[in-house]
């Protein structure tokens, strides 16, 4: 009886409020509001991108213009580098738009945990891939800037930007040093403020259903 | 192709709108309304509906997507209190004239004990309490039957011993 009485009023608790859907107008909010999250899909992937193009191009200019061997080299890592981040964005970011809602439940929180694994993985080795070969391209950059008049190199701009002498040079690499173990620790903040969180949840969902 | 999908869509809301709320009703919560909720489950539906197989009955694939949105929202709001901005295209109108209050308040305890539950047994429960049988709960949870049968043993009697007195 009780449970015929729960079901009875468990159905009439969508009563309270008449819905009415006009379809086509709510199909045309729906496909503004996919070319919007698309718009936005395809501003953030250019903010992204757009860093790693300006830098293969800046890197491309100082690797053509710089005569230092080995900063050269540095340059060209510093390009394959560049390049490696934005496949490693691309791939990121198609993952993360994977969710597949239309699951059910115990597949959809595995499929969902996966993800959320990947990015944590993400975001917690910045300093392998992201903040550490920056560094050490930056470092070997640095470590190879020689005195530009024994190359028979005159380049204005060049000269006032780049830290040519000793203590110029250990400043600047210090100061590179904080700023990626800034990166580095942003990363982890993340990590654990808004990925963490939800992945426990879900492992807590994951063990309530294998309960019995 | 368009506009089958467009008729397809109507005819899922229609026959589904009512089962959606409710299963909304239950998951909201403040800052997020069960109408926001039930916008998002019709979005995903709607974003879902080009790449419906037929694997599974309609009604069934409705359930999966409101069970899995409703949950991942409850799970994203612990981090962002981000408020949805309102369709135009739906409304949703109060009928205080045929509000049954004695039944509203049997609403509330439902509600509140269905609130004790953990998130798999209240995803389970509101399936239970729309009529769906033992079968059509495992393919949407993904768990056996078997699984979901001693699951509802337990939970029917939680629930009976939160709801009970509280009716009485």
């Amino acid at each position: 009886m009780l449970e015929q009485e729960l079901k009875n009023i468990w159905k009439n608790s969508s009563k309270t409020a008449r819905i009415s859907i006009e379809t086509d107008r709510l199909v045309q909010e729906f496909d503004t509001n996919i070319t919007n999250i698309q718009k936005k899909i395809r501003k953030r992937d250019v903010r992204e991108i757009s860093a790693s193009v300006f830098g293969i191009l800046i890197f491309s200019f100082l690797a053509y213009e710089i005569p230092f061997p080995i900063t050269k080299f540095s340059c060209l890592l510093s390009i394959l580098w560049f390049a490696y981040v934005i496949y490693k964005f691309r791939k990121s970011n198609q993952q993360n738009s994977s969710e597949k809602l239309s699951l059910p439940l115990k597949e959809q929180l595995t499929h969902k945990k996966q993800l959320l694994q990947q990015q944590l993985k993400l975001l917690n080795s910045t300093g392998y891939w992201y903040a550490g070969p920056s560094f050490i391209t930056n470092f070997i950059f640095i470590i190879g800037l020689r005195n530009p008049a024994d190359y028979n190199w005159t380049n204005q701009i060049a000269e006032n930007l780049l830290p040519l002498t000793v203590n110029a040079k250990v400043g600047t690499i210090i100061g590179l040093g904080i700023f990626y173990l800034l990166v580095i620790w942003v990363h982890k903040i993340a990590a654990k403020k808004d990925v963490h969180p939800i992945l426990k949840s879900i492992e807590a969902i994951q063990q309530q259903i294998k309960n019995e | 192709m368009r506009n089958k999908l467009g008729s397809n869509f109507e005819q899922i809301l229609e026959e589904n709108k009512h089962k959606i709320y409710r299963i909304c009703r239950i998951y909201a919560a403040t800052p997020i309304e069960p109408e926001d909720l039930f916008q998002e489950v019709i979005f995903q539906i709607w974003k879902s509906l080009p790449n419906f197989k037929g694997k599974s009955s309609i009604d069934t694939w409705v359930y999966k997507i409101a069970i899995n949105v409703c949950l991942r929202s409850k799970m994203k709001f612990e981090k962002s209190n981000n408020k949805t901005e309102r369709l135009d295209a739906i409304h949703f109108t109060p009928v205080t004239e045929l509000i049954d209050h004695f039944e509203e308040e049997k609403y509330k305890y439902l509600k509140e004990c269905i609130a004790t539950l953990n998130e798999s047994d209240t995803s389970i429960i509101v399936l239970y309490l729309d009529e769906l049988s033992y079968k059509e709960i495992a393919e949407i949870t993904g768990l056996s039957e078997n699984h979901i049968a001693v699951k509802m043993k337990r939970i029917r009697n939680k629930l009976f011993e939160c709801i009970t007195p509280k009716m009485n």
